[in-house]
């Protein structure tokens, strides 16, 4: 049965999201437009841990008072199958995208038990001229670069409670306003802290199914929701009218801030509701069987 | 805040040792016990309850009061709680701390906080030589912990110091940093002559320094972001006993090039 908020249908389904390992780093620069631009290309080609090998996304912006230099920063957030995965990440996202942005240098975004390297890979930039700060119970490296000193902390924190895939499909009859209403929902799960929407912009158009017909395809296209196909594949999701479908995926260092996200997100779609085109709201999932992490829609409107 | 309170009865005959006596340590002795702790250092031994009025219940907090100068090893070994000394303290004080708080209302000795590894020293007064330096057999001086010192400090300090920060508000005498490893000695009042010999790592920051070996290097003015990161830590570690920030350019001194080098001093710019 599904239930009608603001003339959007809103399917009684859920989001099967999974397990993932997860850590958040801050990037500061001399200006904010620095600090934006290094955690901007530290993040690139970071949507999906099937070709990407990680998730990854600006969180938020911190003003000078909340970083550890005084300086403006982002906070990023990194997702991998496991810790293992996330170590070559985190240094060749670090030692490619942070050590050689001007200006830029590199913290903890995490305070957790468990811990990961930050600065173990990159400091070896430094060839032995690097130095270490222990302040307090932090180890800081400096490594000479040709503006300076790249500051970099040695660990930052590492949750393997993190939560990778909550969703929600947006339906709607006109494509202009499911985007722009699509925009409007990342734009309120961008204030949710400790989540991020790894695909560019936030929405996935291309929404996939598990397996394929080519063999070495993990996932491929997911026909029952492309309106190209409604009518000629054995079964669609699609009404008649229903022109373009659009995606949302969200990761979150908790299963909390997923729902949270979730949930604001929804309400941004159905504040919009259907003066733009939107028809309806779903979710994707496996059954049920294959993710930890099951959010019902209903549960969070 | 329950603790205990030692007042030092007369200027004793010999030095005393407070080697063992920490908050934590009392707390697991009957009155009986620590009455009966030897604190002297000769063959006859003296007993805590004859040198010191006791009084209280053991806590969190032990204050000795009347303190002198010949009262060594002060909170030698700390790991928790607060020794709050009312009075100087003699050589070797925090020694060997790994935690908790020690506050000399007056001025302290030689050596301190040897060898220490955390914890936080505040000495209203001065101290002596050889501050976070190394004690002949030990490895290393300081390594880790902060110590503010609000008058002078002797010379030598932070002899072989390898981690750990040490705040002063007044001058530093000669040598500062001397074979130093790693750490930071921030002089509000200025360093003394010659600062870091062979030191191999570490920061010394002052606003002057007295004189300078040949064989440091003046690497310009920078604006460096840890010492931005230092002044933060400091802040929120220390509060109001925080040192000023240094201005945003600072002109870096490296050395000693007399051994690897990795070592600075900071000035402000000019």
């Amino acid at each position: 049965m599904s239930k009608t908020v603001n003339g959007v249908a809103i399917d009684d389904t859920f989001a099967e999201a999974f397990g993932m390992s997860g850590t958040g780093i801050i990037i500061t620069a001399d200006t904010l437009k620095w600090a934006r631009i290094a955690a901007t290309v530290a993040t690139g080609f970071g949507t999906s841990v099937i070709g990407c090998g990680a998730e990854c996304g600006i969180d938020k912006e911190l003003s000078p008072d909340e970083t550890p230099d005084g300086r403006p920063g982002v906070r990023i957030l990194i997702f991998g199958f496991s810790p293992d995965a996330l170590v070559p990440q985190i240094r060749n996202r670090i030692g490619q995208c942070v050590l050689t942005s001007p200006g830029s240098a590199c913290y903890a975004g995490l305070k957790a038990d468990k811990s990961i390297g930050l600065g173990k890979g990159p400091r070896l930039f430094g060839d032995g001229f690097q130095t270490a700060k222990k302040l307090g119970g932090t180890r800081y490296w400096r490594v000479p670069v040709m503006d300076g000193e790249f500051v970099i902390e040695e660990e930052t924190g590492l949750t393997t409670d993190a939560v990778g895939g909550g969703n929600m499909l947006i339906l709607g009859t006109d494509r202009a306003g499911l985007l722009e209403t699509a925009e409007a929902a990342v734009d309120a799960i961008a204030k949710v802290d400790d989540v991020i929407t790894p695909f560019p912009g936030g929405i996935v158009r291309s929404g996939s199914k598990v397996g394929a017909k080519y063999a070495g395809m993990f996932a491929s296209t997911n026909d029952a929701f492309c309106p190209t196909l409604r009518g000629t594949v054995k079964k669609t999701e699609l009404a008649p009218d229903t022109l373009a479908v659009l995606e949302i995926v969200i990761d979150g260092l908790t299963s909390k801030a997923v729902a949270d996200a979730m949930r604001v997100g929804l309400k941004a779609v159905t504040d919009i509701g259907a003066k733009r085109g939107v028809t309806r709201i779903t979710a994707g999932n496996y059954g049920g069987k294959l993710g930890q992490h099951h959010y019902h829609l209903k549960d969070l409107i | 805040m329950s603790g205990l309170t030692l007042r030092l009865k007369a200027p004793a005959n010999e030095r005393l040792t407070f080697k063992d006596i920490t908050p934590a340590k009392l707390a697991a002795l009957s009155s009986h016990e620590i009455a009966r702790l030897n604190v002297g250092i000769e063959k006859g031994g003296v007993a805590l309850g004859d040198a010191f009025e006791i009084s209280g219940t053991p806590g969190d907090v032990l204050t000795v009061e009347g303190a002198t100068p010949t009262l060594d090893f002060v909170a030698f070994g700390l790991d928790s709680g607060t020794i709050r000394v009312v009075g100087d303290v003699g050589h070797y004080a925090g020694r060997k701390m790994t935690g908790g708080k020690l506050e000399v209302q007056g001025s302290a000795g030689s050596h301190l906080a040897s060898g220490a590894t955390g914890g936080m020293i505040h000495v209203l007064g001065n101290a002596g030589d050889n501050l976070g330096g190394i004690v002949s057999g030990d490895r290393f001086g300081l390594m880790g912990g902060i110590i503010v010192v609000e008058g002078n400090i002797g010379a030598r300090a932070g002899e072989k110091m390898r981690r750990g920060t040490v705040v002063v508000r007044g001058k530093t005498g000669a040598g500062t940093g001397t074979r130093m490893i790693g750490g930071t000695i921030w002089a509000e009042g200025g360093l003394g002559p010659e600062p870091g010999l062979m030191m191999r790592r570490g920061t010394l920051i002052a606003p002057t320094v007295d004189s300078l070996l040949p064989t440091f290097v003046d690497t310009g003015k920078h604006d460096l972001v840890i010492v931005r990161v230092l002044a933060r830590y400091l802040k929120s570690a220390l509060g109001q006993l925080a040192p000023k920030p240094m201005p945003l350019f600072v002109q870096k001194i490296g050395g000693d090039t007399a051994t690897i080098g990795r070592g600075e001093i900071l000035l402000p710019a000019a």
